[in-house]
């Protein structure tokens, strides 16, 4: 006898999300939740399809994914650079340690600001605010990643005839991988949010640059669709950053996966 | 007579870890082409001594030489089989093999076929692209010793490499090993606590007393003749007289450290 099937989670996963949405729009109509406030699932969904069609949406959403998507790349060359550097060099660590932690305690929205003054309303504002955000967990994971390299691989490694360089290649690189990767899932989505908080706190265009100018004429679908077209674009990265992952860490079992971040 | 060549040489040599003093006053000269076994009760500083003479770790005092050049750096002229796992778990199985010479700069389509005649040789046949997690921990151990001996280095120092394998397999990877060091003449210094397996292997036993502060207790020589057969070998009286007289020594070593502990 087999075995009754079981329903996949995805459709309960499904099912909750369809709940919760049938309960705000049911609470709305019925004027239990001020629409004004609120908004309501059905008109945040035509104005999203609106946006679409009328094509008024895509140069914000350009713009904020090049933003993004410059932050993040600049932020994690940099941060696997320096997170090497200083994992190999014991002085440089020490001597920067107090620097870092002053650096990144620092909250980065009072950043903004000053960003906006030195590179101006463009996008250079938004994505020097990226920068600082994924900088620093990438940094902090790849760190940590080369630092916890188990030692006896790097001595099998090393009598195998490895030299420094083809030790950083064979050795350091792919076990630090696992570390760098679960710190871009993370900074994906902070990349978003920090050039979303940038425009938002002044630009010229843009899907934050958008929700203010809707929160501005109290316009709640607006943000609320806003906040939806966000919310679509970082699942949609984080399913292919899960994908590249995958196929990049094959070699590790499931259930030892990558470290959880500490934010 | 000619004179045997030194292939390792411990001269007087110390291991201190912060305060605890793992080994000391140990000199113990091995000769190229030599099968030289180090037993001794767990934790007196076997390991100890194979990293130092592998060049990982430097002694505290003394010095170790190999073929008569006094040893500083990675021992170049040595592949070591290490008592963990030390397979890297993002390599295949193949691709872990042919780290050595890829390491080397032999180009890759010279060594796929060397390291598939090793992967047979170690009874691996269909696992060359499976990842270490996904093998037991005996296979591990297979590969890793394929891994080390590709490189064809003159010395290899193996640390209990069997102690994961099941009876019969053992036996097969001891007898190969045998096969291909008498085919060789590699210097071998290996560790194990199976005294039984020392000096079935070995042209010579070396037992260390009990930590802190080990020492060598004893040297002795196997004169068992070659080639040997390892499963009847146990059953000679020849066999069974050496091995009463080690283990007086060991078994005094083995009681003192469970004392200790
Ligand atoms: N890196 C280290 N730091 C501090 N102590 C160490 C270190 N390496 C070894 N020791 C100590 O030195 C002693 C000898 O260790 P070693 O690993 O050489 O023992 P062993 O004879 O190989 O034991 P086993 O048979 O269990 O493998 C032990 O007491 C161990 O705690
Ligand atoms: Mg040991």
């Amino acid at each position: 006898m087999s075995a009754p099937k079981r329903t996949p989670i995805v459709v309960w996963q499904l099912l909750l999300g369809a709940a919760l949405l049938a309960l705000w729009e049911a609470g709305s109509r019925s004027g239990l939740l001020d629409k004004f406030f609120f908004s309501r699932p059905s008109d945040i969904v035509r104005r999203v399809a609106e946006m679409f069609a009328s094509g008024a949406v895509w140069g914000h959403l350009a713009t904020t994914l090049l933003e993004a998507a410059l932050s993040f790349a600049i932020g994690v060359a940099g941060g696997v650079l320096f997170g090497f550097l200083l994992a190999r060099n014991r002085f440089l660590s020490q001597l920067l340690d107090p620097y870092i932690r002053v650096a990144n305690a620092l909250p980065r929205v009072v950043l903004a600001p000053i960003f906006l003054l030195w590179f101006g309303l463009g996008i250079w504002s938004k994505v020097a605010l990226g920068v600082t955000v994924v900088f620093f967990i990438v940094f902090f994971n790849t760190f940590q990643g080369v630092r916890e390299v188990d030692p006896v691989i790097v001595n099998n490694a090393r009598m195998l005839g490895a030299s420094e360089r083809q030790l950083i290649r064979h050795v350091l690189i792919p076990s630090a991988l696992a570390w760098i990767f679960s710190s871009l899932h993370i900074s994906i989505g902070f990349a978003i949010i920090a050039v979303v908080v940038g425009e938002y706190l002044g630009a010229a265009k843009g899907i934050g640059y958008m929700i203010s100018q809707a929160e501005g004429v109290f316009d709640t679908t607006g943000v609320f669709a806003g906040m939806a077209i966000l919310a679509a674009v970082v699942l949609c990265v984080g399913a292919i950053v899960d994908r590249l992952e995958r196929y990049l860490l094959r070699w590790k079992t499931r259930d030892d996966a990558a470290p959880e971040s500490h934010l | 007579m000619s004179v045997a060549r030194e292939a390792i040489r411990f001269d007087n040599v110390a291991k201190s870890f912060a305060e605890y003093t793992a080994v000391e006053g140990i000199s113990l000269s091995v000769n190229a082409g030599a099968f030289l076994s180090v037993v001794g009760p767990s934790g007196c500083g076997k390991s100890t001594l194979l990293n130092m003479a592998a060049g990982l770790m430097n002694p505290t005092r003394g010095s170790v030489s190999i073929f008569g050049e006094p040893l500083s750096g990675i021992n170049r002229k040595a592949g070591y089989m290490f008592q963990q796992d030390a397979l890297l778990p993002w390599k295949t199985v193949e691709e872990n093999i042919c780290l050595g010479p890829e390491l080397r700069g032999v180009p890759s389509s010279e060594t796929i076929a060397q390291a598939h005649e090793w992967i047979e040789r170690v009874g691996l046949k269909g696992f060359a692209h499976r990842y270490p997690h996904q093998l037991s921990g005996g296979m591990r151990k297979r590969v890793a010793m394929a891994q080390t001996w590709i490189n064809n280095p003159e010395i290899i120092f193996m640390d209990e490499p069997f102690g994961a394998l099941d009876v019969h397999t053992r036996l097969r990877m001891e007898g190969e090993i045998l096969k291909l060091w008498a085919e060789t003449n590699k210097t071998v210094m290996f560790v194990t606590h199976d005294l039984e397996e020392a000096i079935a292997l070995s042209d010579e036993v070396v037992v260390l007393s009990a930590g802190p502060a080990s020492r060598i207790v004893g040297t002795y020589s196997v004169n068992l003749k070659r080639p040997r057969n390892l499963i009847d070998i146990k059953t000679e009286a020849a066999f069974n007289d050496i091995y009463g007289l080690v283990w007086r020594d060991l078994r005094e070593e083995v009681l003192r450290s469970y004392e200790r502990s």
